[in-house]
């Protein structure tokens, strides 16, 4: 496909190429890293920044004492990869869902279209934390930084439950499993846009086809559709796993930012989040491989 | 050049089929609205029905006291409120240019040269892009102040600008929407590399970059970095939610009027650019 023959516009492009990626490639340096490999050191270091001697070498310690001593942090990392391994099926399987629905034609197709984008044009900082508030209440530690705050912004739905006259118990189960259902829904919006993308590019003919063969609604699923969205669903995979391993409301990130924020802890939280993301990291590698391997290659 | 051209399926459902579909979008439509319209109608509920317990959803006798108190709430401010929608603009808009221009440059390079090390900057976008801020908050902080730049606008600015979402982005839009042939033609015609890239690419990148200009804005529009701003003149909008929010639950009303309003700038963004998003989002996902 690709023409080998090195052309004139090749050999301007070359030239000029890396003056164009320049001003991205030193900031990605600065900003980027720099930092991380900061960050790795931190978590082998003890980091004071009173002292001039900034770091000192400690190996292991840090992990050793998260591993062995940190009352938290393995329930923490427990908790963290069971909600990722729950969350992850759930959102990319309601997302493909809602972008099956959002795809057909019906009258309100692009109101309900923004609908489902609109947590992800809003899901940012403050203005966030106002909107969903104590909606999320729960490990959240987006509403923790505005203190006392929290206490009266955003929905509590425990309590407008209140008015429907319920007994308290099933209130409380119920705002319980709204603010998950909550949580999922607002975490849908990118992935239902990759995948709304990925079946308006499917061809007509393939469904025609299917129809002439003679194919249920549910065969043309499975038969045509989402074999077509492989390369969709690869890239939804990897955004999902993204996002929830960075996801605010993670018991870890919560932990690691606390003793930032709380303690001034840098070298322990360093070890913390570096601890998570191997540990994550693994997870996140074996879903894709093995949706690779199994999926990509009946396809293939 | 290929054309993702849009392509609707009719219903082939029965009517009971179609009927259980759009309960569902419904209900979990519902969900992603419900804050959004709760937060409006809070906005607009006088202080009477912000008190009540439990509390109610929807207002029964909506006022907008809490929107025309906002002027006299935020008076007291040792800075002039002016100064901080300055800020937050300024910032924004800026940022959200220097990326787009920083990042598509990047792009169109990456995308469109081979050269020495463009696989390994690939490869590094895509690590970069499963890497969380907070681990990199204080080594960047070291950074800023080696720089010395805390305490300027450059600490809104600087981190945001090599981000790589935004290359990842325009990158698989140029690799399915930018034929070589094209770049060609510019050349033979005469153009160099500077006029190629923003009188040829740059049109057709539109859709993805509007795509960026939208996670830009939204990203910076609601960013209040924590130990590196100390002036008050220097400060965004978000700010000012904690100086209202101290009010107490009282104010709770003129919070949610804020809310209301700091929400209409990425919304408007939004409009401007949901068709290309969907564009962008398709290139995307055609290389994974």
């Amino acid at each position: 496909m690709r023409n080998k023959k090195v052309t004139g516009i090749e050999r301007l492009k070359v030239r000029y190429g890396r003056m164009f990626v320049l001003p991205w490639t030193i900031g990605l340096l600065l900003f980027f890293l720099v930092p991380l490999f900061s960050s790795i050191a931190y978590a082998f270091c003890n980091v004071s920044l009173v002292n001039d001697k900034m770091l000192s070498f400690v190996g292991f310690e840090h992990f050793k004492y998260l591993i062995n001593d940190d009352p938290n942090f393995m329930d923490n990392i427990k908790d963290a990869v069971t909600s990722f391994v729950y969350s992850l099926p759930i959102i990319v399987a309601l997302s493909l869902i809602f972008a099956i629905i959002l795809n057909q034609k019906f009258r309100g197709r692009i109101f309900a279209r923004a609908v489902f984008f609109l947590p992800v044009i809003i899901a940012t900082g403050v203005v966030m934390q106002f909107v969903t508030g104590a909606a999320l209440q729960e490990g959240a530690a987006l509403s923790t930084s505005m203190g006392e705050t929290e206490s009266y912004s955003g929905i509590r739905f425990d309590e407008l439950l209140i008015n429907l006259g319920l007994p308290q118990s099933i209130t409380e189960l119920l705002s319980d499993y709204i603010a998950r259902v909550f949580n999922l829904v607002w975490s849908c919006g990118i992935q239902i846009l990759l995948f709304v993308a990925g079946l308006q590019s499917i061809p007509d003919q393939l469904y025609e086809v299917s129809k002439i063969e003679g194919a249920t609604t549910w065969e043309e699923f499975w038969f045509v559709t989402f074999p077509m969205l492989g390369n969709v669903t690869f890239l939804v995979l990897v955004y999902t796993i993204v996002d929830l391993f960075t996801a605010f409301d993670n018991p870890i990130m919560k932990q690691a930012y606390d003793l930032i924020s709380k303690n001034s802890v840098y070298d322990q939280s360093a070890a913390i989040l570096w601890a998570y993301f191997v540990v994550v990291g693994a997870v996140g590698a074996l879903i894709l491989l093995a949706y690779n391997r199994i999926l990509m290659k009946k396809w293939n | 050049m290929k054309n993702v051209k849009a392509q609707y399926r009719r219903y082939t459902r029965s009517s009971w089929g179609n009927f259980f579909y759009f309960f569902f979008l419904i209900l979990f439509g519902l969900f992603s609205v419900l804050p959004m319209i709760y937060t409006v109608c809070t906005s607009l509920k006088p202080l009477e029905e912000i008190l009540i317990f439990p509390p109610r959803f929807f207002v029964t006798r909506p006022v907008i006291d809490n929107y025309t108190a906002l002027p006299k709430l935020l008076s007291n401010l040792s800075v002039p409120l002016s100064r901080y929608i300055f800020n937050s603009l300024f910032v924004s808009v800026s940022t959200t240019v220097l990326h787009i221009f920083i990042a598509s440059m990047a792009a169109f390079v990456i995308a469109k040269v081979k050269f020495k090390g463009s696989q390994t900057l690939f490869m590094l976008i895509q690590f970069a892009l499963l890497y969380n801020a907070y681990t990199l908050a204080i080594p960047q902080y070291v950074i800023f102040s080696k720089l010395n730049i805390i305490d300027t606008y450059w600490v809104y600015i600087l981190p945001y600008l090599p981000s790589t979402l935004g290359v990842f982005l325009v990158k698989q839009f140029i690799d399915s929407s930018i034929p070589d042939a094209l770049l060609e033609a510019g050349r033979i015609d005469g153009a160099g590399i500077f006029r190629i890239y923003y009188q040829i690419a740059l049109p057709i990148m539109k859709p993805a970059w509007l795509t960026l200009a939208l996670f830009a804005f939204r990203d910076i529009w609601s960013m209040q970095p924590a130990g590196t701003i100390f002036s008050e003149e220097l400060k965004m909008l978000p700010n000012i939610m904690s100086t209202i929010s101290a009010g107490g639950i009282a104010r709770s009303g003129s919070a949610m009027a804020a809310t209301v309003i700091l929400l209409i700038p990425p919304i408007i963004v939004y409009m401007v650019s949901q068709g290309s998003v969907m564009e962008t989002m398709g290139s995307a996902g055609i290389k994974g």
